[in-house]
Order: C-alpha cells, then sequence, then structure tokens
C-alpha cells in the first residue's frame, strides 16, 4: 500500500495520509505530481491526516513547497461534512486495528483512533485510549478507556482483567475497594443498560 | 481562608508522601477540611497512599489546561468526608504546568478548604519550583542520614530564596536504639545543623509499609507508633502544645519492662 492516496472531489482533491512519516508524505507527494504536473498545477489540495502524524509545522512547510513549486493552495481539512459523519469510531466488527507487542508501563499512554490488540501486560498507572475495541493477552492493571468517542457497543476484553478503572465510551467503572480474586479465565467488559458488566469469557458464547 | 503547606525534602526516599497523607488525614480527623494536592506530575503516588486510585478521572493537569472544573477533579476520601485528594497526572511531565497556574489552583482551594498541603516531588527542579509556587508555609521532611540532611539544608536554602520563611523540620525514621548507640545523627545535631524549628519526630515503624500498601494511612491505626507521631504533628500545626514522643517507650517487651524496672 502506498503512503498516500488521492481522491478528487467537487471542492479540490483529497490526499489521504496512511501511517508514515513526513519524509515518506513529501516525497511521495512531489512523485505523483511529477507524474502529472499539468493537471495538479493551479488546484486547491486537502490533506486529510486521520492518524494525525503529520504536525502542524511539516504541514506548514508542504504548504509551502505546495505553492512555491505548482501553485497548488493546500486547504486545511476544518469542518469537513465527511469527517464530522465519521465522528463515532464504528469498526468494532471491522476496522483500523493497532497492534503492540511490549509491557505498557506506568506513565505511557497509548491513544489510537480504531482498535488496540496489546500482546503484553498493561501495568498500573498505563492508560489505553481507543475508539474502538481494546484486547489485551495479558494483564490488564491499569485504565483502559474503550469507545472512547462514543461507541457504547465498543468492549474491553483481556487474559486476565484487573484494571483500575475501566470507561467505555462516556461510562466509568472503577475496581472494587476490598480485594477480590483472581479470575482464572479471560473476561470481557461491555456495557449492559448503560452499566459496565464483566462477563467471563465462554468460547461458545461468542461463536 | 486556608494555608497551604508544601511537604518536601529535596533527596526522595524520606517520606514526603507519607507524611503528606498522614498529616492530611490527621487534619481531616480533627475535623478541618482538608486537600492534599499531588505535585508529583508523573511520578504520583499520593493516591496509592490514600487508597484512591482507582478514582481517578480528572487530575491537576486538566485543571491547568481547563479541561475540567477544579471540583470535577477533586476525589473525596473513602474514610472522611471532609478530606479531599487532587491528583496529578501519570501519564504528563512536570513541565505540563507552570508555578503560576499552581498558584492560582492553590489559591482557588485556599478559598475552599482549611489546609492545602501539596506533596513536592524530589529534586529541585521544574516540579519542586511548581510545588512551592502557592505555599504558605513549608514543612521539611528529613531522616537521621548525612544525605537527606545535605539535602534537606539545600532545599530550605531555595525556599527561603523564595521568601518562604515559615517553614518548620519533621525528622522521619528515627530508630531510637540506633540514635542512642551514636550510630545515627541524633536530633540535637540535625535542628542544630539545619537551623529550624523542630515539628515532629517519627519513629522507625515497619508498618508504615504495609499501611502504604494497603492505601490506609499509619493514623488511622490506633495502634500505630508512626501514626501517633503524625497525629501529634497535625495538632502542632493547629497550634497546640504537645510534648514529643518519649521514644524510649520503644523498649516494650518482656526484656524492655525489666531494664527499666533495673533503671528505676
Amino acid at each position: 500500500m502506498s503512503s498516500i492516496n488521492i481522491k478528487g472531489y467537487r471542492d479540490g482533491l483529497k490526499v489521504y495520509v496512511n501511517s508514515c512519516s513526513y519524509q515518506q508524505l513529501r516525497e511521495e507527494l512531489a512523485q505523483r505530481i511529477m507524474r502529472a504536473r499539468d493537471f495538479f498545477t493551479g488546484c486547491r489540495m486537502y490533506i486529510v491526516d486521520e492518524q494525525k502524524n503529520i504536525s502542524l509545522d511539516c504541514y506548514r512547510e508542504i504548504e509551502n513547497y505546495l505553492r512555491e513549486e505548482f501553485g497548488i493552495t493546500l486547504l486545511y481539512q476544518k469542518g469537513d461534512k465527511e469527517e464530522k459523519k465519521e465522528k463515532i469510531f464504528s469498526g468494532i466488527y471491522e476496522g483500523r486495528t493497532k497492534f503492540f507487542k511490549n509491557t505498557i508501563r506506568s506513565g505511557q499512554r497509548i491513544t489510537y483512533n480504531g482498535n488496540i490488540v496489546v500482546i503484553g501486560d498493561i501495568n498500573s498507572g498505563a492508560e489505553i485510549v481507543a475508539n474502538g475495541n481494546i484486547i489485551v493477552l495479558g494483564t490488564l492493571r491499569g485504565m483502559a478507556h474503550a469507545g472512547y468517542n462514543g461507541n457504547k457497543r465498543a468492549f474491553v476484553a483481556a487474559y486476565i482483567l484487573q484494571p483500575s478503572q475501566l470507561r467505555i465510551a462516556d461510562i466509568i467503572a472503577r475496581s472494587p475497594d476490598e480485594r477480590t480474586e483472581k479470575s482464572s479465565i479471560p473476561e470481557v467488559a461491555r456495557i449492559k443498560d448503560d452499566i459496565i458488566i464483566i462477563e467471563p469469557y465462554l468460547p461458545n458464547k461468542y461463536l | 481562608m486556608g494555608i497551604s503547606i508544601v511537604v518536601t525534602s529535596g533527596k526522595g526516599g524520606v517520606g514526603k508522601t507519607t507524611t503528606t497523607a498522614n498529616i492530611g488525614t490527621a487534619l481531616a480527623m480533627l475535623g478541618k477540611k482538608v486537600v492534599v494536592v499531588d505535585a508529583d506530575t508523573g511520578l504520583r503516588n499520593l493516591d496509592l497512599h490514600l487508597g484512591l486510585e482507582n478514582r481517578i478521572v480528572y487530575n491537576l493537569i486538566d485543571v491547568a489546561e481547563g479541561t475540567c472544573r477544579l471540583k470535577q477533579a477533586l476525589i473525596k476520601d473513602k474514610r472522611f468526608d471532609n478530606l479531599f485528594l487532587l491528583p496529578t497526572a501519570q501519564t504528563k511531565d512536570k513541565t505540563a504546568i507552570t508555578p503560576s497556574q499552581m498558584q492560582n489552583i492553590v489559591e482557588t482551594l485556599k478559598g475552599e478548604f482549611d489546609y492545602v498541603i501539596i506533596d513536592c516531588p524530589a529534586g529541585i527542579e521544574h516540579g519542586f519550583e511548581n510545588a512551592v509556587a502557592g505555599a504558605d508555609r513549608a514543612i521539611i521532611v528529613t531522616t537521621p542520614e548525612v544525605s537527606a540532611v545535605r539535602d534537606a539544608d539545600r532545599i530550605i536554602g531555595k525556599i527561603e530564596a523564595k521568601g518562604l520563611d515559615d517553614h518548620q523540620l519533621i525528622i522521619n525514621r528515627i530508630k531510637y536504639e540506633m540514635t542512642k548507640k551514636g550510630e545515627m545523627l541524633n536530633i540535637e545535631d540535625m535542628t542544630d545543623i539545619l537551623a529550624i524549628k523542630l515539628l515532629g519526630i517519627v519513629p522507625d515503624d515497619e508498618k508504615i509499609v504495609v499501611s502504604t500498601n494497603r492505601g490506609e494511612p499509619a493514623v488511622t491505626d490506633d495502634h500505630s507508633k508512626a501514626g501517633q507521631a503524625y497525629k501529634n504533628i497535625a495538632r502542632r500545626i493547629l497550634g497546640e502544645e504537645v510534648p514529643f514522643l518519649d521514644l524510649e517507650d520503644e523498649n516494650t517487651g518482656f526484656f524492655g519492662v525489666l531494664k527499666k524496672l533495673f533503671k528505676r
């Protein structure tokens, strides 16, 4: 997959940035424009960067570069109708997923516009925030927030579910104060009737 | 208008957070309205000492950034209705807040509470500057070790330079047996070097570890010696004259009692 996709719309061209660095973006963009210089010259262009990999400074640099080289006006993506429609992440059945293959330690915060799978533990004091589901193949001791931007059907599943706090969409649950017994089987947390419930993961149930 | 007190030490691991949690709880037990503020952004621990770690939603940094109102970030203690915790963020660092923001927050808290107790991080950098910014008084915690005393001396110099002259000393983790044998700095030596008023002496107590791990400050345990010392300190903060604990009482047990009998 290339690092950018360019699509034409009524009000200009949209450059969709997949996960890539600023350097990659700039090179790829220049290459594409060179291939059809006449077509691109003088057009209006938007950059759609959903993962927010491109900083504002880099954005300005690209803006200057495009204007001077090709006379392209770069517009900001603010107030875009399409973005608004996609406000609540809906890919909890099938959608963007990020994998982490290490222990997430205290003080680390992971956010992703999509689902998160951690192959490792999430220690106390760490925060995992996903717009979709969170799955932990290890022990979840920190704070997990699934469905961050409002999807109430998102869930949190872990091999050993011992979070200090769980959040799904706008609902918060905290662990009980008295020590409870460790569950020896994986558990799944989801929203039912506006409270977060935790169920043992029984393989047959989700078939 | 309440009073803000910063608990600081310079050196790490001398018991600043334990002291903050215990003094805060003790003052609340004496009927004062108290808020304890964790200024150790990125390495917060005060929530654990109070057993409130699973209740944190918003924190000091959110308040400073305007993400939430100050009231939303305050967590009510599970034992005392008049004790509150203002936690800080674990996933940010100390530069996420400025001394002037901190000062504003502490000023606002002083309007609501009788005592605002700020837990200062170790070190003399940005985190220390933040913690000290809004403080009216300072409590310096030290242990009977030369390194802790030297760091305390440095800190006293720092806060005096800021015009914070109302400062008092707590000597933590005194082992009576060792000071008697001269293996540990004794209290007179330390007050002599540091030349500030002594607020209290806290004996070394293994139970502190248990109470920290459980999230129950030692002052809530009637049998804890350290807890008793912290209760006395709280009463001294309120202006009462309380004699220092007689550390010789540590010699309980059968032989201790015998020894005492023969001494007479």
